[in-house]
């Protein structure tokens, strides 16, 4: 009896915390994934989750707080999940950008960005660029870059994480910038 | 002095090496002077410095409250059908 009314407090509580949340959870996923089909699976994942420890949410705490804490602990996971160590083709994305003297080819060298715009981390224009051009990134190298700057972790600890060295670790990094780069200069800088 | 000259390509891998692990005295004194003298790398350390600071305002430091919201009535009902 008593379990059977517990379950039906929590589908109710559950029912409006859809109508309340979901969108934001929703938003929050896309803005951190840039995928629609991966926010909503992730969303989904977060309700399913919420209502099967649905017993150890603490009335007095924030149904909001304990939803995106439950979301993001899903996002880690879900980059975790999705890397595998970069295969020897993205490794010799490098190679593209230095001749055989290991100095930049001429058509490479970076110059000076012009950086006259102000707010330019906060222009939805830019920001909606650097979105392309991370998702034009192979997807381990995407996965790695998110992570880092997901929670700002320590190498070691993103490392342990992955079951990656930290060589692994920074030349993916050091890979994935270069290409953001040039994604950034071809779409951003030259216009 | 060759010992103390990086090569361009190096000098890049340890530009953005730093940013996951220290570098050791003399891998920053290489650096350096590599900088202090190419002005490609010169000017890919100030552009990895910007790649840093927008991926973590972008991705880290993001407030949800400022996330534009998205509506997704077909995401409700699917959640909600498969509460009951």
């Amino acid at each position: 009896m008593k379990e059977s009314s517990i379950k039906i407090n929590s589908s109710s509580t559950l029912t409006l915390w859809v109508d309340l949340y979901s969108d934001k959870l929703y938003s929050w996923a896309y803005h951190k994934t840039s995928s629609k089909e991966m926010a909503e699976d992730l969303v989904q994942e977060t309700f399913l989750a919420a209502v099967q420890s649905f017993e150890k949410f603490e009335e007095k705490s924030n149904p909001s707080t304990w939803l995106f804490s439950i979301l993001n602990h899903k996002i880690n996971d879900y980059y975790r999940s999705s890397f595998r160590l970069p295969t020897v083709n993205e490794s010799n994305i490098v190679d593209r950008f230095f001749d055989e003297t290991n100095t930049w080819k001429q058509e490479e060298r970076p110059h000076e960005w012009d950086l006259t715009s102000d707010n330019l981390l906060d222009d939805v224009n830019f920001l909606a660029v650097l979105d392309y051009c991370l998702k034009n990134l192979p997807d381990s190298w995407n996965s790695a870059v998110r992570l880092k700057f997901l929670e700002e972790k320590k190498g070691e600890i993103i490392c342990q994480e992955l079951g990656i060295s930290t060589t692994n670790l920074w030349q993916i990094v050091h890979r994935a910038k270069l290409q953001l780069r040039k994604c950034l200069e071809i779409n951003w800088f030259t216009n | 002095m060759n010992f103390l000259m990086l090569s361009c390509k190096k000098a890049s891998e340890l530009i953005d090496k730093r940013l996951i692990v220290n570098l050791s005295f003399y891998e920053k004194i290489r650096l350096r002077m590599h900088t202090s003298m190419c002005d490609a790398c010169n000017a890919y350390e100030k552009q990895s410095s910007l790649m840093d600071e927008a991926l973590h305002h972008h991705i880290s430091k993001s407030d949800k409250n400022k996330v534009p919201t998205l509506h997704n009535e077909s995401l409700k009902k699917k959640i909600k059908s498969n509460l009951k």
